[in-house]
């Protein structure tokens, strides 16, 4: 089938709009979890995420609303332990981890009668998506373009010397509060596309890759939206035509597109 | 005819109802070159951190002063510890316009000239063609000069320099301090050392923390008037041939 005929179809339509406001959200808040190295946080509050949709399953409302509360009440508390210091944040963020996985499993197994596909929140599947999520989708890149573009400066010198910020009487906590709960959102809105277990290499590959080029925040943000669209559009391609995963599709054509940029890099940086 | 920057009264202050500071008296004008002295965990950090506004005063007071205006920005501040990421996405030039960032706000937005000035205070520490390189990539001394410019970018009246020498060799130590007297023409200067033979060949007076604040109008202090002050410190003197005065043992 020709790659036009597909927009025939409302699923694909649908796909593609995901794909290219997921690449905006995961873009500009990839970069941000990746140079504040808070790759860990966001695989904990992923994974805590996961109780929410068991959850949201059992008493029967919408499992990405559970996935959202989950995420960000773990985002918030991991922010709050972090900053009590009564306890170490990384074991804070594995306990989370693995405590979202065990109550989701707990509650789909409560669940009677038919079980939700787990597959697809694990791996995602982007032909399931609705219009609503679309409309949420847009609503969390919208949200997220504002706030960088407004605040970007403050967001900058905050992620690299906090200490620094503090003496200029810079709300630190309150900006880094509200950065977690956007990190969450935008996991929570990729679920779709890439799955719990992959959604970290959504958010990390493609700032990663744009980090080879480019050293400033701004223009790692924006060329990680545009590696988003281009391995999430090859991705899809590739699921429909060789009958994979979409989820695993995407993030392996991401991984190819910075094994080739490492290379690239590798050689012209020889000569 | 010298102005008052900064005027310490009477203070206590500590963490926590832990009194770390007792009853600090200290005024600053405008062409002042004091240095720091004291024990760690005597209390010159908080001391700076009470300046700087971070943490408050159980009792007393601290004024800055421009013309009555009380703002953040009359104070420029070189932490002793950078705990910055070296591979942070930051260009050279943008870590110096972050010293900009309460006079502008949090919804920062620089202008042509603030960008100008950054370059200008760049090209002065020596560092011009470094604006648009990489914060890490640069070398310690390297950083320690864009670190200076950021404090002094929102043309305090107050600079604190916290242990500025930590990590810089010794040939970056003379610039540091060849600068820093260059800076004192227009601003007062607060070094903070635990070093006190350093820190007398450069600075005009001297100021002993430990718990409560001596101060000593000169750069040159004797071991007995350390004593005096209460303030247990190695010294070590400079003259033609240096030498350390070891402690009675």
């Amino acid at each position: 089938m020709d790659i036009l005929e597909l927009f025939n179809y409302k699923f694909f339509n649908h796909a593609v709009l995901t794909i290219l406001l997921t690449a905006i959200t995961t873009g500009i808040i990839g970069t941000y979890i990746v140079s504040r190295r808070i790759v860990f946080i966001s695989g904990g509050i992923t994974h805590a995420s996961f109780g929410g949709i068991g959850v949201a399953y059992f008493l029967g409302f919408n499992p990405i609303l559970g996935a959202a509360m989950f995420s960000v009440l773990s985002a918030v508390g991991i922010e709050f332990f972090s900053s009590s210091k009564t306890v170490r944040e990384d074991a804070v963020i594995g306990i989370l981890w693995s405590l979202g996985m065990a109550i989701g499993i707990i509650f789909m197994a409560l669940t009677p009668g038919y079980t939700p596909n787990l597959m697809s929140f694990l791996f995602g599947n982007i032909l399931t998506v609705s219009s609503t999520d679309i409309l949420i989708n847009l609503g969390l890149a919208s949200v997220v373009v504002v706030f960088f573009t407004l605040f970007y400066r403050t967001v900058q010198f905050i992620a690299f010397d906090k200490d620094y910020a503090l003496t200029h009487n810079v709300p630190v906590k309150l900006f880094n509060c509200i950065l977690l709960c956007l990190v969450a959102l935008t996991i929570v809105m990729s679920i779709r596309v890439a799955g719990i277990i992959l959604i970290i290499s959504l958010l990390t590959l493609p700032p990663t890759t744009a980090n080879l080029f480019f050293k400033q925040f701004s223009s790692i943000a924006i060329v990680s939206v545009i590696i988003g669209v281009i391995g999430g559009f090859t991705g899809l391609l590739g699921a429909y035509y060789f009958d994979i995963p979409s989820g695993a599709s995407i993030i392996f054509t991401l991984v190819i597109i910075f094994g080739v940029s490492k290379i690239y890099k590798y050689i012209t940086h020889k000569k | 005819m010298s102005n008052k920057v900064l005027d310490i009264n009477n203070v206590t202050t500590g963490y926590e109802n832990k009194v770390i500071l007792e009853n600090v008296n200290l005024t600053v004008s405008d062409n002042d070159y004091i240095g720091i002295i004291g024990p760690n965990g005597g209390g010159k950090t908080t001391l700076l951190k009470l300046i700087l506004g971070i943490i408050k005063p159980f009792s007393g007071s601290v004024n800055l002063f421009n013309n009555g205006d009380h703002k953040r920005s009359l104070v420029g501040y070189l932490p002793q510890e950078n705990k910055f990421d070296k591979q942070f996405p930051i260009s050279v030039r943008d870590v110096v316009l972050s010293g900009l960032m309460s006079d502008i706000g949090i919804f920062s937005r620089y202008k042509k000239t603030d960008k100008n000035k950054a370059d200008a205070l760049l090209q002065r520490v020596g560092m011009e063609g470094f604006a648009k390189s990489s914060i890490g990539e640069l070398s310690g001394g390297q950083q320690q000069k864009v670190f200076l410019c950021r404090a002094i970018i929102s043309q305090p009246h107050l600079l604190i320099l916290d242990e500025p020498n930590t990590y810089v060799d010794n040939k970056f130590e003379g610039e540091l301090y060849d600068i820093i007297k260059e800076l004192n023409k227009e601003m007062a200067i607060l070094l903070v050392s635990h070093d006190v033979g350093t820190i007398s060949k450069h600075v005009k007076s001297i100021a002993c923390v430990n718990r409560k604040l001596h101060y000593h109008p000169s750069n040159h202090i004797t071991e007995k008037q350390l004593a005096e002050y209460q303030c247990p410190l190695q010294i070590i003197t400079h003259g033609d041939i240096p030498h350390t005065v070891l402690k009675h043992h």
